[in-house]
């Protein structure tokens, strides 16, 4: 509402910013998880004397760089440019919030930058101490990077005392912190070990050398996958009420936390009994096989992540609509096409009989407009109070979901929308507004396709009887 | 009611004004270093992969040796300025980039592909073995990096003018939202601020050649380092008229009659401007007086001297900005309050940060010197 809505059709604009957000996310925490292993790896190496292991974590290394800090930082880029995008106003407050924290984060990119070309470029002209401990340097700066924004995306699911005392550090050690530092860093751990298989699987030739990678991996892999076991515990734990609720009652979600147990399952289980205890399976197959499982647990549990927030995209701060919880009754009072910055300027040029004498809508003019008119009002309603969750076709397109509803039922559902369901944002209009929207939604809505399609026939059995 | 303007945020800036500014200034100066080395680097690498033969050819070669850390270092001095704009001024940012939503966002893919022809050339050039596709990838490269500075140029000058807000809005929105299918094209800053920035980037990419003829090129002849010599001077000077010609342009042909006279009647604000024209020329000038013999020290010297020409450019367009955005909206209605608690924590990461980077960069350069 403060800002102009960006209509992006058939996926919304917000989808834009979870499709970017998985696939950073594939990538981000194969840079943290992958940068701990190399450096530890790299130092036992140096340790027992195995030019073999630093040969191929060398080559390792450079596949890493050629993925992280090309692909992962520029899709990070791309996150923050989306969000801005796609919802200014949460961006707008957790910048408020966390300028510091993000400040913070990246002195922590740079360190890992220049660690990481350091830490690749001079491998074999550095002696072994000071190269491992640059290795580290990189790997902590990795994890420390993942902390600090762990802390603002988990303040995003639950703030905590943040509304009432407004502290930063309220904000950033919120309920949800410590469990998403768990999965998170756990996560990093596990996806980083199904890099590596897909990585020596494709560039080890050696069998023996291959089964040594594997075990070693197999390790760092079950250990990733206990601490994301613990944090995912945590993490339901601490859920706020209204988040479990979703997670209970949505089916999607159901079959989507299925699958995230379901695939991490699978991988700890080819981990544990094949990779580790087992003779060893690793080859390009079995490597691409659990790959393809580690992105189903990663991207199920991204879109879980950013699902169960809803109706807020800042819990308890910020509402799906572009709108503060605060804002909420105001926008009521005045109207929510009044409130909106930009909408109010909109109505008017568009309709300037509807201003009164401090250039404000005047809604009880609305009823002179012409019935098209109020469906185009209906529709700008919908963009700034519906279109971050809801296309006109496409992703919850409202088209399909109010196929054969009543005009009564649409306006029902709109006032009371936060009581039908608990997972949509509370009106923030005021009745006549209501009415517009329903106006606008009834010009597109879809027949039932089952009582509608009776009733058609039923009356064109009348007519056709009335005609014999 | 401020029409098309966000309401005051309640949080409150959280930090004074000034603060907020000397980081966006140090890391735009920072930014700047790095981008008009790519901005300027990668067509001049393209062009002379096409053109050229023996040592300036190699010049070219040698200028994308670098180029992966330059880029991952470049990018991300970038994203702070743009923190602390979107700290400063939300209430201009977000809308900007939401009206020319999709050719912003597309910077990012540009961005993408664009670094990835910087490492696939780099390779070949290392490998000594440059193919077809390196010679695409360096022309991707160098094309996507214009562009990408032709829709930075776009969105900043569009920041700062409202009435053009107002125009694609009226233009690309449906049922009041925004499409966000428009660009800042009818702006008359934009071509000006985008040439400009070109021209500025020839000439730090003209010291650029000369710095790593001196400290990085012990491999290369001395023929070589004398054709560098020349090659930079006849470069650098290019970059001065095409950066002369167009900032004219800029000011002259574009700026506000007001901004121009606040410009003359502030003596301050004169005195900078003044000194950031003529700061250009100094480089030229230790090139020209410094072209049979480029010692370290006179190396750094024209380096330093062309860091102070970037921060005097970034000083003066910070100044511009202020004034321009003080006509739309009252930075001083905003509220500060300053997180004390976040803040201490951050500059204690800067220091300790920058001497971790300080002894990673001590081991290495020690290793140099050793062998």
């Amino acid at each position: 509402m403060h800002y102009p809505w960006w209509y992006v059709d058939v996926i919304t604009a917000p989808m834009l910013i979870a499709i970017i957000a998985t696939i950073h996310v594939y990538v981000a925490m194969y840079a943290v998880g992958g940068g701990m292993i190399l450096a530890y790896e790299t130092g036992r190496a140096y340790r027992n004397l195995r030019e073999d292991t630093l040969d191929y974590l060398r080559s390792h290394l450079k596949f890493f760089i050629w993925l992280t800090v090309v692909f992962g930082a520029i899709t990070g880029v791309g996150i923050w440019w989306t969000i801005s995008l796609a919802s200014p106003l949460a961006t707008e407050a957790l910048i408020h919030i966390f300028v510091f924290g993000w400040a913070m984060e990246w002195v922590f990119f740079i360190i890992e930058i220049i660690a990481a070309f350091i830490f690749y470029y001079y491998w074999g002209k550095l002696d072994p101490k000071t190269h491992t401990i640059i290795g580290w340097i990189y790997g902590v700066s990795a994890w420390m990077s993942l902390v600090l924004i762990t802390g603002i995306t988990s303040f995003m699911l639950h703030p905590g005392n943040f509304i009432q005392d407004k502290e930063f550090w309220t904000a950033f050690f919120n309920p949800q912190t410590i469990p998403q530092i768990f999965s998170r860093t756990g996560g990093s751990i596990l996806l980083a070990g199904l890099y590596f298989f897909l990585h020596a699987s494709i560039t080890v030739k050696d069998p023996e050398f291959l089964r040594r990678i594997e075990r070693r991996i197999a390790k760092w892999a079950i250990f990733g996958a206990a601490f994301t076991l613990i944090g995912g515990i945590l993490w339901f734990i601490y859920l706020p009420e209204s988040s479990k609720a979703a997670l209970e009652g949505a089916a999607s979600l159901n079959i989507l936390m299925g699958l995230v147990f379901a695939a991490t399952a699978v991988v700890f289980f080819f981990f544990y009994l094949g990779s580790l205890k087992g003779k060893g399976l690793l080859s390009l197959g079995y490597a691409i096989l659990l790959f393809i499982f580690g992105l189903i647990a990663v991207g199920s549990s991204e879109f879980i992540r950013e699902a169960v927030r809803k109706p807020y995209i800042v819990y308890d701060y910020v509402y799906g609509h572009q709108i503060y919880k605060s804002e909420v009754a105001k926008a009521e009072q005045i109207g929510f096409l009044n409130f909106g910055a930009w909408t109010r300027p909109y109505v008017l040029k568009k309709y300037p009989q509807l201003a009164d004498q401090n250039n404000m809508i005047d809604y009880q003019k609305v009823n002179d407009l012409s019935k098209n008119d109020k469906v185009k009002l209906g529709e700008t309603l919908f963009m700034y109070h519906c279109n971050d969750c809801h296309a006109v076709k496409g992703l919850s397109g409202i088209q399909s979901i109010t196929r054969g509803w009543k005009k009564e039922h649409i306006e029902t559902t709109i006032i009371d929308m936060e009581r039908i369901h608990y997972f949509m944002p509370p009106w923030s209009g005021n009745k006549i507004e209501a009415e517009l929207l329903t106006s606008y939604i009834q010009s597109i809505q879809m027949p039932h396709p089952i009582l509608d399609k009776e009733n058609n026939s039923a009356q064109t059995k009348t007519e056709g009887g009335n005609h014999e | 009611m401020n029409e098309f303007l966000a309401p005051i945020n309640e949080m409150g800036l959280p930090a004074p004004i000034w603060f907020l500014k000397l980081f966006k200034v140090l890391g735009f100066v920072l930014h700047l270093c790095m981008m008009n080395l790519w901005y300027a680097g990668m067509p001049l690498a393209a062009i002379l992969s096409l053109t050229a033969e023996g040592d300036t050819r190699r010049i070219g070669e040698r200028m994308v040796m670098y180029m992966p850390i330059i880029v991952a270092l470049g990018i991300n001095f970038g994203i702070v300025p743009l923190l602390f704009i979107q700290t400063l001024h939300y209430s201009l940012y977000y809308p900007t980039g939401i009206l020319i939503a999709w050719p912003w966002l597309s910077v990012i893919v540009l961005l993408m592909f664009a670094y990835y022809g910087v490492y696939i050339y780099t390779t070949q050039v290392k490998n000594n073995n440059i193919t077809k596709i390196g010679k695409i990838s360096v022309w991707i490269s160098a094309v996507f990096f214009i562009l990408i500075g032709f829709l930075f140029a776009n969105n900043f000058s569009l920041l700062v003018n409202k009435d053009e807000w107002l125009r694609i809005y009226e233009q690309t929105n449906v049922a009041g939202a925004v499409t966000g299918f428009a660009l800042n094209l009818q702006d008359a800053s934009l071509l000006p601020r985008w040439l400009f920035m070109i021209g500025l980037s020839v000439m730090t990419t003209a010291v650029y050649l000369i710095i790593d003829s001196v400290f990085f090129a012990k491999n290369e002849t001395d023929n070589y380092r004398n054709t560098v010599r020349k090659f930079s001077l006849k470069l650098y000077l290019v970059g001065l008229i095409w950066a002369g010609t167009t900032s004219a342009w800029y000011i002259f042909g574009t700026f506000s009659r007001d901004l121009l006279d606040a410009i003359k009647t502030d003596p301050i604000v004169h005195g900078l401007f003044v000194i950031t024209g003529l700061s250009a020329i100094v480089p030229l000038v230790i090139m020209i007086i410094k072209k049979q013999n480029f010692t370290k020290a006179t190396a750094w010297l024209l380096g330093g001297f062309q860091f102070l020409v970037l921060t005097f450019n970034v000083l003066s367009r910070q100044w511009v900005q202020d004034f321009s955005i003080a006509k739309i909206v009252d930075l001083n209605r905003e509220l500060v309050v300053t997180q004390w608690s976040s803040m201490i924590p951050f500059l204690l990461t800067f220091v300790i940060g920058a001497a971790v980077i300080f002894w990673m960069l001590k081991k290495i350069v020690g290793l140099k010197s050793m062998s």
